[in-house]
């Protein structure tokens, strides 16, 4: 119960024809799940399949379109049943000066970045609050605490999908402990999008797969980084009454 | 786009789909009748599972099927706004109860002997209640034990689980001080993998409520329907209710059935009565008395933290102890013991010293709010978690204490309510009793002032023969219109010392045969 398991339903890994996205992907079939990859190049979605197994099942779509998001989760659910874990990977990071944006350019990157995720979330939790059980795993960064040069609209549109996490477990966290919500910054990966010397990929989802099928309630809200829990920050007040009281919290750690 | 069931014919609609409606809708139904349920609320998941909450957002508290609006209280002239454990969805208040269904003593309803009744007597009497207690507790699947004092034979009651560490060792303190404690009579079937819904959403029908044990089993008949959302605004009539005016999906309409049973609760229903009122009813729909929306009462909780004895293991909360010994003592009616399901520990402890403080002349006093820590963390390292327990005083009708409308603000709740001065004498008695009876335990009152149960209330449309002393006749239905019934806690002449809920479900059935009584 307090892991997910195949048995649960399929498991959707957003931008699965890449980088983090396929590796959690065929993390997911080796651990005995159904996945169904969404992204938008076909051919890099075949790319996911040869690696992982006949378990996973490509679905081209593009996720900044509403409509394309609501038909495919209705051709998931038809053809392989109901969802029971979402992970929200797909972004896009295009690097450019503010003054080489236009407003449609940059406003499409946050159609992907925050309108995928809420589209996308949207879908899956008609079938999670139907059973009352799911897992939403949102991957997300740092990166709106102190914006780069030339990386506005990831920034923002990255933030906003923290923010997102937040609102979402205001309108759920109470009604449905079962669907359990967080977090998860990958690090600095070794990915298009990432850096050369990151952490290799397949390491990562490892981490990610592992967050993501733990299904304790008291997961909802919390963030973590790699392997390790972030504590919400404390002001001095609060660390010396944790002190005082003896209630000094420890990061979780991830099991792989 | 319109509700298909708005559309159909209905022999009877049902307003409000709580313990009262839920199961005056069932009966109807399982008796052959078509049901129309109108409830305020949302449907929602029924995999929800949450408890009342103080989000002041309307939207954010209907999509929990809580009531969306604050109560706007004026107590002994002091204003004040509250959220009152009020639910406005599917199964109404009843989703959010412990599922604590207790019968009354045979004075709550019937004048005795020694024990004259403040009215004189309810004009359905124990005994004719009874069986009506005995079919609402085998719908409920009430289990518990019989409570040792009482000389009545005991309902029909299933065996409760076995006592566990915790409750055993409070049992025996108890017993030892010459108490009477008893298994609760509980609602919660504990189905495999019980969630123990005390006070939130049961997600399975393992919480019998006014949903799971009402309106489900009502619609799996095939002749009822249900539509939420539906806010009834009024009722439109003369001699007899015409029409039930309802805003859905945007759009106001009027719906017709020879029979109409309101169930919105002692506030909703009162107050969409007094709503009504029109060239033919200028004070009110069934309002010939006066009486509609007074004699509202409640119940005070004193509450109490117990601490079991030293080394008592530790198995969670309980809401499986309940007592009567204290129900009537000293020629007063004051009420049931029972333990709340919840259980003390340091920061619920903190939580209950602060409001006592804040209650108190110390609360100007800067940096005392942070001293309750001190004695609230000692005593959770020396004697572990304390059980909180309540002590139910029956409240009395007093025509001043009553549902207000304002014509001005139409959808705003709002009463007013003096606490009288024999009240707060009974009050004092209690405690007095309560602390007598609980000697020699460790325990400690939590709250200063006389605290109103804002979830219990009732009397606001009271059942009588004399149409001028009473809003319904004994078979709950209004005087003044006679395809009118009412079947929620509004009918109580008087307010009891246990929780109302196994009442309003037992006279909800009652309700619903003299209804299949005369259409046959």
């Amino acid at each position: 119960m307090m892991h997910l398991a195949p048995s649960d339903g399929v498991a959707i890994v957003t931008g699965a024809g890449s980088g983090l996205g396929r590796a959690l992907a065929v993390e997911l079939v080796a651990r005995g799940f159904t996945v169904a990859g969404i992204g938008r190049r076909a051919d890099a979605l075949d790319g996911t399949a040869e690696q992982a197994g006949s378990a996973f099942h490509a679905f081209a779509a593009d996720i900044a379109d509403p409509a394309q998001v609501a038909g495919t989760f209705s051709r998931i659910r038809e053809s392989l049943g109901p969802v029971a874990l979402l992970i929200n990977n797909a972004a896009v990071y295009p690097r450019r000066d503010f003054l080489d944006e236009t407003a449609a350019a940059y406003m499409h990157t946050v159609a992907i970045n925050l309108g995928g995720t809420v589209a996308c979330t949207r879908a899956a939790l008609e079938d999670m609050c139907r059973t009352g059980r799911g897992r939403i795993l949102n991957v997300a960064t740092f990166a709106d605490i102190a914006p780069l040069p030339a990386s506005s609209a990831y920034s923002v549109s990255k933030g906003a999908a923290r923010i997102f996490t937040r609102a979402l477990i205001a309108d759920l966290g109470d009604r449905f402990p079962g669907i359990v919500i967080g977090d998860w910054m990958p690090g600095m990966l070794k990915t298009g999008m990432g850096i050369p010397d990151g952490v290799a990929p397949e390491v990562s989802a490892r981490w990610g797969v592992a967050l993501a099928l733990d299904m304790a309630p008291d997961l909802t809200g919390a963030v973590f980084e790699m392997d390790t829990e972030v504590l919400p920050p404390r002001g001095l007040k609060g660390r010396v009454k944790d002190l005082v009281l003896m209630r000094r919290r420890t990061p979780r750690r991830l099991q792989t | 786009m319109t509700h298909p069931a708005l559309e159909a014919d209905h022999d009877v609609i049902v307003i409000g789909t709580g313990i009262g409606g839920g199961t005056v809708g069932r009966a109807l139904a399982e008796g052959g009748m078509r049901v129309l349920f109108l409830e305020q609320g949302p449907a929602g998941f029924r995999q929800e599972r949450n408890g009342l909450s103080e989000i002041f957002v309307p939207e954010g508290r209907a999509a929990r099927g809580l009531w969306p609006r604050p109560l706007h209280a004026t107590i002994d002239g002091r204003e004040s706004v509250t959220y009152a454990p009020l639910g406005a969805g599917v199964g109404g208040s009843s989703v959010f109860y412990a599922g604590t269904l207790e019968r009354p003593e045979r004075h709550d309803l019937d004048e005795t002997g020694d024990r004259p009744h403040p009215t004189g007597g309810w004009p359905v009497g124990f005994d004719a209640m009874r069986p009506w207690y005995d079919r609402a507790a085998e719908m409920y699947h009430i289990h518990g034990t019989p409570d040792p004092l009482s000389p009545e034979a005991p309902m029909r009651l299933q065996p409760p689980p076995a006592f566990n560490a915790t409750e055993q060792t409070l049992v025996r303190a108890f017993e030892a001080r010459g108490l009477h404690p008893y298994h609760a009579h509980t609602a919660i079937r504990r189905l495999d993998g019980c969630l123990n819904c005390l006070g939130v959403k049961c997600p399975r029908a393992c919480k019998m409520d006014g949903r799971s044990a009402g309106v489900e089993p009502a619609l799996a008949t095939g002749r009822a329907a249900l539509v939420d959302r539906a806010e009834v605004l009024r009722l439109i009539g003369a001699i007899s209710v015409e029409g039930v005016e309802i805003r859905h999906d945007g759009q106001t309409r009027v719906l017709r059935a020879p029979r109409v049973v309101l169930a919105g609760g002692a506030f909703g229903s009162a107050r969409l009565l007094l709503r009504s009122r029109g060239e033919a009813w200028p004070e009110g729909a069934a309002n010939g008395s006066g009486l509609v929306g007074r004699n509202l009462m409640f119940h005070l909780n004193e509450m109490f933290a117990l601490w079991p004895p030293r080394g008592t293991p530790d198995d969670g909360a309980t809401k499986a102890v309940s007592l009567r010994d204290l129900y009537h003592a000293g020629g007063a009616r004051l009420g049931t013991v029972q333990a709340m399901g919840i259980r003390a520990s340091y920061g619920e402890i903190v939580h209950y010293l602060n409001r006592m403080l804040a209650a108190s002349a110390w609360s100007r006093l800067p940096g005392l709010r942070q001293m309750t820590r001190v004695p609230a963390a000692l005593a959770a390292q020396l004697f572990g978690h304390a059980q909180i327990f309540v002590g139910l005083l029956e409240d009395m009708p007093y025509p001043g204490n009553r549902v207000l409308w304002d014509p001005a603000e139409p959808d705003r709740l709002a009463m007013t309510y003096d606490l009288h001065p024999e009240l707060l004498e009974r009050r004092r008695l209690f405690r007095r009793a309560i602390a007598r009876a609980f000697r020699g335990q460790r325990r400690v009152f939590l709250g200063m002032g006389p605290e109103l149960n804002l979830g219990h209330p009732s009397g606001t449309l009271r059942f009588g023969s004399d149409p001028k002393t009473s809003v319904l006749d004994p078979g709950c239905r209004a005087h003044d219109l006679r395809n009118l019934w009412v079947a929620d806690s509004s009918f109580m002449p008087t307010s009891m010392g246990v929780n109302p809920s196994l009442t309003i479900a037992a006279n909800a059935l009652r309700v619903a045969d003299g209804i299949l009584t005369e259409i046959r």
